[in-house]
């Protein structure tokens, strides 16, 4: 692919991939800064790109390395700010009476993959990320979506296994009730 | 469930050690996600799931949003 023509193609995902970096890094100099790393990257590594897969698939394929990358940076901070979240207790208490039964029956969501087909589901999943805590959103992002399993995020930041377990119940339990709200209890356009 | 099974499930279910709140099932449907759970735990999840149809939801809806999530960026 001529550069030129690579150039147009990176700027026009720039958007998308921004939007991931913040999503699981939650900072705006380091997603910005990401992303820049993944577009040299992807200008260096052009030849041997050669068209073989999907641009977009390539390029988020070398910003996951990038994003993995910044982490290790800065995990002096990432790590701090996992641990004071690991000491957040969250019961749940709106959801289970004192016996542990649950009190409100979650929402039957129909055939949820039909949504999977619609762009604006993604807005409204990604709006939910953002509004996860910052630690909560980078340990269940790490788990989903770079696919590291848990031993690796302990590794990575400084959190005992329970810690993680716990975190990413938490992460899914207020990602559910946001998706719930926000799609597919009615509020679906 | 036969009559019979209904009632060797209702006597099951009213013993401790096999009976698990939704608290608990919710966490376990959760950490097998990410980790492989223990047979007993396993046991206890996949009875409670028999009667609860809330913990069924729950599992559909948490392994849902996993199919989600991985198709960022594709």
């Amino acid at each position: 692919m001529e550069a030129g023509s690579l150039e147009g193609s990176l700027e026009a995902l720039r958007p998308t991939l921004l939007a991931i970096a913040r999503m699981q890094l939650r900072n705006e100099t380091w997603a910005e800064d990401v992303v820049s790393e993944t577009f040299v990257a992807a200008l260096e590594g052009s030849r041997k790109f050669a068209g073989q897969s999907q641009l977009k698939t390539w390029v988020v394929g070398i910003l996951k390395h990038k994003i993995i990358d910044q982490f290790r940076r800065t995990k002096r901070e990432v790590s701090s700010d996992a641990q004071l979240e690991a000491a957040q207790v969250e019961t749940f208490d709106e959801l289970f009476a004192a016996d542990g039964h649950r009190l409100n029956t979650p929402l039957d969501w129909g055939d949820p993959e039909e949504s999977l087909s619609r762009t604006q589901f993604f807005d409204v999943l990604q709006m939910c990320i953002d509004k996860l805590p910052t630690s909560l959103a980078r340990v269940f992002m790490m788990r989903e979506w770079l696919d590291y399993d848990t031993d690796e995020i302990c590794k990575e930041l400084g959190i005992t296994s329970t810690n993680c377990f716990v975190m990413l119940f938490r992460a899914r339990m207020r990602l559910r009730e946001c998706l719930e709200m926000q799609w597919f209890g009615g509020a679906a356009p | 469930m036969s009559r019979d099974a209904m009632v060797w499930w209702r006597r099951a279910m009213r013993l401790s050690w096999i009976r698990i709140p939704c608290s608990h099932a919710h966490r376990l449907l959760s950490e097998r996600m990410d980790r492989p759970i223990k047979p007993g735990e396993r046991w206890r999840l996949w009875l409670h799931l028999l009667v609860c149809d809330m913990c069924s939801r729950f599992e559909r809806q948490i392994d849902f949003m996993r199919t989600a999530v991985r198709r960022f960026g594709q």
